[in-house]
């Protein structure tokens, strides 16, 4: 036992010092083209912790990609690339609005009832790839990235012409009644009691996942589906209720990022929080539990570049620059330990091993 | 061209960095425009004494002599330059490309930077008819049949004037006429002079097809002949190896009630392995019954059907009186299987998970362990470490990663888990390969003692020493059928049951 709690702290240690580098590369070449490089760096890597005010907006920032890190993590955990999250997220969001518009309902029920219908329609994106490669063994991961945007045309198509405000100077929903909100935490902030359900979703995930015997099970499916098989588990069942929980999760965080922040329905893209919660998920190792420091790490990582860029003459994208490079250090590292990347290797190797067997 | 062998081998050894020797002092030659066969079990060193004639790996120790000159086989295109071409048992053609890409791959024709795509093709329409193997060029590869496929891989193999072709277990994906077929061409290509080395353990195929045999044993060679001068008796004694006893296993009772029970079950398939044909077989509690065949002769299919992994097309299969002939895994898992499949990495457990998950895997419901759909940490920490215990498991503690124990540990969690709870029928697949000596007893013990408290046992292994020391009664598996029934008395060896196992007697 201790012996894994060491490997895993090497791990971090190794995880951390990579990341530290990383930004460091990035960072201080940039630094070195403003007047005053140390400032830069002070400011990037030490003033989201200046205010409460700042804390308060890495909390906000968080809460989407914490649940949408959940999402991916309990659907790559059943060993499906489905990345139908960022549908969900969206198409959560959207029928979150729609019920707050157009459904009659008002008190204590209103909220609650919009994030069940945003979590029901958004679990679609998630649950229609995954049926199909369970169904017919089509590749869930090309078919929920075109879905990604069939969903999203669809919603705009249905933005347009039913929920748009004819008034509003833009494309967006009329106005959600003020029975439909989430309350505001934090002074000065947009931080929302979402940020609580997102905490508590992923520690009832990491529960789940490791504490339960469906949780077992989908472990086992994920990670070797012969051992499954030999076990005569369910494994299509597993594997469908991993996505459709996986769906109303995301689902869920597109219907509360919508009732938490917004006075009105107005994405007309995909609004990226699905994607980089399959970045959360990958960089916090497919365990809930890390999910959250790892959402709280890279919305940390905006709030520095969004001070950089309000403060100094610095292009906010230098956030999406380091982020990036830190994905493709932690990923490259995280990728070999996928289930399906594993199983593609081991299938090379016991082909290998069946020809040396063979004669 | 010069006279002499082709090939020679002169006191070829190979010892792997692991310390395994695969081969040791291989010494024999090859005639020139011959076919030569190669026979010995799994693991005789046939692959590797191939591999070393192929350039793929270098001996440890001793010559490969080509036209009677040294060379030195561990260089860059060694079988190119040599004219060595090889048809491997598992095919290595791209199957999205077509014939013609295939055959040409890795020395394609080229003008400029470009491959040029008519050369190609009529070098590989020329080929064809030159070696009268009929395969559509422009075919994509993965339409083709099992058979064309392999014309594709003789082509391939032929494409670059060979002199000398190797097939490893040509015969394996074949049905009967496409062997005949097969058979043909090479005698064909014999007669216009290549040299022909063909690997095979099916007696009959070498002797209808081959001048010489070579037979392998342990990685030695046991001796060179012309086939014309031994009959199979001395052949099967060489491939099997000396006579030696080993000791017998005492069944407690022989009226013990017939616990599992098959009629007539066949299965359709493709790959050999899987197809068994009408077998019917009976077996009671505290009986052990040993499946002995070459590898591939159905033994994946009779396990198939028996754990639910496969439905018989036909016949009947029943496990206490209950028919079980449609049933699925959860079915027989919930009937009381327990199962030790060969292969372990793959099926026996998931390698990143805790000992202890894989420990309670599949124990859905049990209360002791179960609150709720909650998992009882402290009462499954308990359990596991008393299976650890009682499997003398070598491992730190039930909190570590599967793959962190040796084969032969994992191999003992694997047996503690299946074997909790009494089960009825007990499907032990190659249940110590590759394990040490201390785990292999104490797994025998085991297995043993499974019978004693009223399973009936299925052993399914390649260790005929491992078979006899454990069976009470021996069936022999051939081309899907069981084509021997034999009580393993002590006069029962490794070499009585070879003419059954290579297809040459039957006695069902």
């Amino acid at each position: 036992m201790t012996r894994a709690i060491l490997a895993g702290l090497t791990e971090f240690a190794l995880t951390a010092l990579v990341i530290g580098l990383v930004i460091l590369a990035v960072l201080v070449p940039l630094a070195l083209s403003q007047p005053d490089p140390l400032e830069v760096l002070r400011l990037f890597v030490l003033g989201p912790f200046g205010t409460i005010r700042h804390m308060g907006n890495i909390l906000e920032a968080a809460t989407p990609t914490m649940m949408t890190g959940l999402a991916a993590t309990i659907i790559f955990r059943a060993g499906m690339f489905n990345l139908g999250v960022e549908g969900s997220f969206f198409l959560g969001g959207l029928a979150a609005a729609a019920t707050a518009v157009l459904l009659p309902l008002t008190g204590l029920i209103a909220t609650p009832a919009a994030i069940l219908i945003g979590a029901l329609v958004g679990s679609l994106a998630c649950i229609v790839p995954g049926y199909l490669r369970v169904r017919f063994g089509a590749s869930e991961m090309v078919n929920s990235l075109v879905l990604n945007f069939a969903f999203l045309f669809a919603g705009v198509y249905f933005l347009n012409y039913v929920l748009r405000d004819p008034n509003a100077g833009a494309l967006m929903s009329y106005k959600l009644p003020g029975d439909f909100t989430l309350d505001r935490l934090l002074q000065g902030t947009r931080l929302h009691t979402g940020v609580i359900i997102a905490f508590v979703a992923c520690l009832l995930g990491g529960i789940w996942l490791y504490g339960t015997r469906s949780g077992l099970n989908v472990r086992i499916v994920g990670w070797s589906p012969g051992f499954a098989s030999h076990l005569g588990l369910a494994s299509s069942k597993l594997l469908m209720q991993a996505q459709i929980a996986g769906g109303l999760i995301a689902g869920m965080a597109g219907a509360i990022e919508v009732l938490g922040l917004y006075s009105r329905f107005s994405w007309t893209g995909l609004p990226g929080h699905g994607w980089t919660g399959i970045t959360v998920a990958i960089l916090a190792r497919e365990n809930p539990f890390l999910v959250i420091p790892a959402a709280l790490f890279l919305a940390y990582l905006q709030v520095g570049g969004d001070m950089l860029a309000r403060n100094l003459d610095v292009p906010s994208e230098i956030v999406g620059l380091v982020t990036a490079a830190i994905m493709l250090a932690v990923t490259a590292a995280a990728i070999f330990r996928h289930p399906a990347f594993l199983r593609l290797i081991r299938d090379i190797k016991g082909k290998e091993a069946g020809e040396e067997q063979g004669a | 061209m010069a006279e002499g062998p082709i090939v020679s081998f002169r006191g070829v050894s190979k010892t792997y960095p692991n310390g395994t020797v695969a081969l040791t002092d291989a010494t024999f030659d090859i005639r020139r425009g011959s076919i030569h066969a190669i026979c010995g079990e799994n693991g005789a060193g046939k692959s590797t004494l191939m591999k070393i004639l192929f350039g793929l790996e270098s001996p440890s120790a001793g010559q490969v002599l080509i036209d009677g000159a040294a060379v030195d086989t561990a260089t860059p295109d060694f079988a190119g330059k040599h004219g060595i071409g090889m048809v491997h048992q598992h095919f290595s053609l791209v199957p999205i490309l077509t014939v013609t890409e295939n055959i040409i791959l890795g020395h394609e024709p080229r003008r400029a930077i470009f491959i040029d795509r008519n050369k190609a093709h009529r070098q590989v329409v020329e080929l064809t008819q030159r070696f009268d193997l009929a395969v559509d060029p422009d075919a994509r590869t993965d339409t083709l049949s099992v058979a064309a496929q392999q014309k594709v891989e003789i082509l391939k193999a032929l494409s670059r004037d060979t002199r000398l072709l190797i097939l490893d277990e040509p015969t394996a994906v074949l049905s009967p006429p496409e062997i005949e077929e097969l058979f043909n061409r090479l005698r064909d290509l014999c007669a216009a002079g290549m040299t022909i080395l063909f690997i095979s353990h099916k007696l009959h195929e070498v002797r209808a097809l081959a001048e010489t045999v070579t037979v392998l044993r342990a990685g030695k060679v046991v001796g060179t002949t012309p086939l014309a001068e031994v009959d199979d008796t001395t052949i099967t004694r060489m491939v099997m190896g000396r006579d030696v006893d080993v000791p017998r296993r005492q069944r407690q009772r022989t009226d013990a009630p017939v616990v599992l029970e098959l009629d007539n079950v066949s299965t359709r398939a493709r790959d050999p392995a899987d197809r068994i044909e009408d077998i019917s077989l009976s077996i009671r509690a505290d009986e052990i019954v040993g499946i002995a065949g070459v590898d591939g002769s159905g033994q994946r299919g009779l396990v198939g059907v028996l754990s639910g992994l496969m439905r018989p097309a036909s016949g009947s299969i029943r496990l206490d009186g209950t028919d079980m002939t449609r049933a699925g895994t959860p079915g027989w898992r919930e009937a009381g299987l327990a199962y030790l499949p060969a292969d372990r990495h793959a099926r026996g457990g998931t390698a990143a998970l805790s000992l202890a998950d894989n420990a309670i895997a599949g124990t859905d419901g049990d209360k002791a362990l179960q609150w709720g759909p909650f998992l009882r940490r402290g009462a499954i920490r308990r359990r596991v470490q008393q299976m650890i215990a009682d499997y003398a498991v070598r491992a730190g503690g039930t909190g570590e990663r599967l793959d962190s124990l040796s084969g032969g540990n994992a191999q003992k969690l694997i047996a503690a888990r299946e074997l909790a709870g009494s089960p009825k029928l007990l499907i032990a697949d190659q249940p110590t390969r590759g394990v040490d000596v201390a785990a292999a007893a104490l797994l025998h013990g085991r297995i043993d003692l499974a019978a004693r408290d009223g399973a009936a046992v299925l052993l399914i292994t390649a260790d005929l020493d491992e078979l006899l020391r454990l069976a009470d009664r021996v069936l022999v598996l051939f081309n899907g059928k069981i084509v021997a029934d034999l009580a393993n008395h002590p006069g029962l060896t490794p070499a009585a049951l070879g003419p059954y196992m290579l297809g040459l007697e039957t006695a069902a």
